[in-house]
């Protein structure tokens, strides 16, 4: 059965809202990628229905120069939960402006979310990503009272890379004894660098994150570790040989999703090491398959899955 | 971290529902386990709310002799979904008044229900049980004009044992060119008799099911059979090698129990076989949780979560 006949009839017309063209120009040439999906995710946030989430950009001191942040406010009165968001893009390309996901989590949860424009491959390594992402999150610890939110009661999460990098950096605050996260949230997490998996092979389709793109992704984002054995855990989870002590977790992937076993495998080894963890895997779900089709019923499932167990966790 | 310390701290109270002497008298004494669950059972099956749900016991012919099945009708206009359920019991125990269960799959779904009263070892071996379930899936395809069943919406379901039977059910009746089935609902399905994994290892409970009685229900069940190399698919779905052309199935489990790893795994080796394959994995749940500590919010949810997908299957 081909990945088509496998996909979600509902989901199949969102197949096309990503061109393959970009798709590969994110494995082959970054800037340009970067450069084709502005339009894109422009046009994504002008469908966004009318929000009382306000957005505030500002700038944050950083380990080598200042970093970009997107705060996200609800209506909803302080103390409030706080989400630590960190956006997707193959760790090559996407913003902290990760809207549809920002205000979503704000308004179901009632959260501040902090989004952070951490600085991406091939211009830089994994170490200046989660170094950005680690002083981003002390950051929001230490204006937690300003941001009006309440300190015991912050999340980290993302989707994709921003999945990635949310399991890369529990691993990296629990090292470097940061502050206490409630919650971690794994969406379609970008954990694994070798794709040794059925699913790892199954998903060739060039119009959703493929096996070939992902590849290009990991060697930029790990330099000189690609393809080695010294492979940090800050970058790729999943080569962690130790998930004691880490913050509870919800892992969500769809079936026709590249990292759907390297997922499922993380999920496990979280259970096996006694972190309390909630997955769900929803049938003929493609990689990041809910926010170009919002609307199918089984998007909505995924969706509502996540801001649920964020809430339960944190709301 | 022990045992109790892993589980939701809500459902602990639990724990305790069976006793210690109940799963030890499965493993050793079959008729005393039976007097003692059955005890257990008629008084929770006493407490139960009043329902609009018609039940009644019927005896259909078997392939050596007659089955006694129950049969579960809610109010309201036919034709509706069929779901022949198997119930739990470690193969060893249980009968078909599930009431609890089937009431609520009636009456959430809106299906009716076939409960069957299959062979149980030590008297017979797999082939009874699931010849039994064969015998009264085809009866229920048979009838489906007087039972009020659409029987382009049949399903198969069971939980723990029956569960497990439920996966040998799928794979028999698609080598038997049986009924056209919709859905399978495994709710931590008994498929693996090996127990060879993280959670097949993991400290459990006496009060819950547990390696011990597990290994030795096997060996009751699987007969001659057990410890070889030539354990039937049909008794242990694990074991199967071709899981292409299986109804679209759920999966569903506790973080917390026996058969976690196994459960996971299946429904990814379902997955990689093209089964449309829904996996819902619950942390701080042990083995029956969801029945024993019904109201817990944890329960709730791992309720909601198969209930929800039976009804988008067949409701």
């Amino acid at each position: 059965m081909s990945f088509v006949d496998r996909v979600d009839p509902e989901l199949l017309p969102a197949l096309e809202l990503f061109p393959a063209e970009l798709m590969t120009a994110i494995g082959d040439d970054p800037p340009a990628a970067r450069a084709m999906l502005e339009p894109l995710l422009e046009a994504m946030v002008e469908m966004l229905p009318p929000s009382d989430v306000t957005i505030e950009e500002r700038a944050i001191p950083g380990p080598d120069g200042d970093i970009p942040i997107a705060i996200y406010q609800p209506k909803a009165p302080a103390p409030r939960p706080g989400l630590f968001m960190i956006h997707g893009g193959g760790y090559v390309v996407g913003t902290a402006r990760e809207d549809i996901n920002g205000i979503g989590y704000a308004e179901h949860v009632g959260c501040t979310v902090v989004s952070v424009d951490y600085r991406m491959a091939p211009e830089f390594t994994y170490k200046a990503s989660i170094a950005d992402c680690f002083a981003g999150l002390n950051w929001m610890f230490e204006n937690a009272a300003e941001l009006g939110v309440d300190s015991e009661r912050i999340a980290i999460g993302g989707g994709s890379a921003g999945g990635g990098l949310t399991a890369g950096l529990a691993l990296y605050n629990r090292d470097n004894k940061g502050p206490e996260l409630a919650f971690q949230l794994l969406v379609y997490p970008m954990l694994d660098d070798r794709h040794e998996t059925a699913s790892g092979y199954e998903v060739t389709h060039p119009n959703v994150w493929n096996r070939d793109v992902s590849l290009k992704a990991w060697k930029m984002y790990l330099g000189d570790e690609y393809g080695t054995d010294e492979v940090s855990p800050y970058a790729a989870a999943a080569r962690a040989t130790d998930l004691s002590g880490l913050p509870p977790a919800y892992v969500t992937v769809g079936t026709e999703d590249l990292f759907r076993d390297e997922d499922i495998a993380y999920a496990q080894r979280l259970m096996a090491a006694g972190i309390p963890t909630e997955l769900l895997v929803v049938p003929g779900m493609f990689h990041g398959g809910e926010g170009f089709a919002p609307t199918a019923a089984v998007s909505q499932r995924m969706r509502l899955g996540y801001l649920n167990a964020l809430k339960r966790a944190i709301g | 971290m022990s045992y109790s310390e892993q589980i939701d701290p809500e459902i602990l109270f639990a724990l305790d529902t069976y006793p210690a002497e109940r799963y030890i008298a499965i493993g050793e004494d079959p008729p005393l386990a039976r007097e003692m669950t059955e005890e257990i059972n008629r008084e929770m099956r006493a407490n139960l709310p009043p329902t609009d749900v018609a039940i009644e016991e019927l005896s259909i012919p078997g392939p050596d002799c007659d089955i006694p099945i129950v049969v579960y009708q809610p109010p309201g206009p036919a034709p509706r979904g069929g779901l022949l359920w198997m119930h739990g019991g470690g193969y060893i125990v249980g009968v078909a008044r599930d009431d609890a269960r089937c009431i609520e799959f009636a009456e959430v779904v809106g299906c009716a229900v076939v409960s069957v009263d299959y062979r149980l070892a030590p008297e017979s071996t797999y082939k009874e049980s699931i010849a039994d379930c064969f015998a009264a899936l085809n009866w229920m395809a048979d009838n489906a004009g007087d039972l009020g069943i659409d029987k382009a919406r049949m399903a198969i379901g069971g939980g723990s044992a029956g569960g497990g039977l439920t996966a040998g059910l799928a794979h028999y009746n698609r080598d038997n060119k049986g009924p056209a089935l919709a859905y399978q609902m495994m709710i931590y399905p008994m498929i693996d008799d090996t127990h060879d994994t993280p959670s097949g290892h993991a400290d459990t409970c006496p009060t819950i099911w547990n390696r011990d009685v597990s290994f030795k229900a096997w060996k009751m069940y699987l007969g001659a059979e057990y410890g070889t190399e030539n354990v039937s698919p049909y008794a242990a779905a694990t074991r199967a090698t071709d899981l292409t052309g299986l109804p679209p199935a759920l999966v569903t489990v506790g973080a917390m129990d026996l058969f976690r790893d196994e459960n996971i795994d299946y429904a990814q080796r379902l997955m990689a076989a093209g089964v449309a394959t829904d996996l819902q994995v619950y942390a701080g749940m042990f083995h029956g949780a969801e029945m024993s500590a019904p109201e817990a919010a944890a329960s709730k949810q791992m309720r909601q979560g198969y209930l929800t997908s039976l009804k988008r299957a067949i409701g």
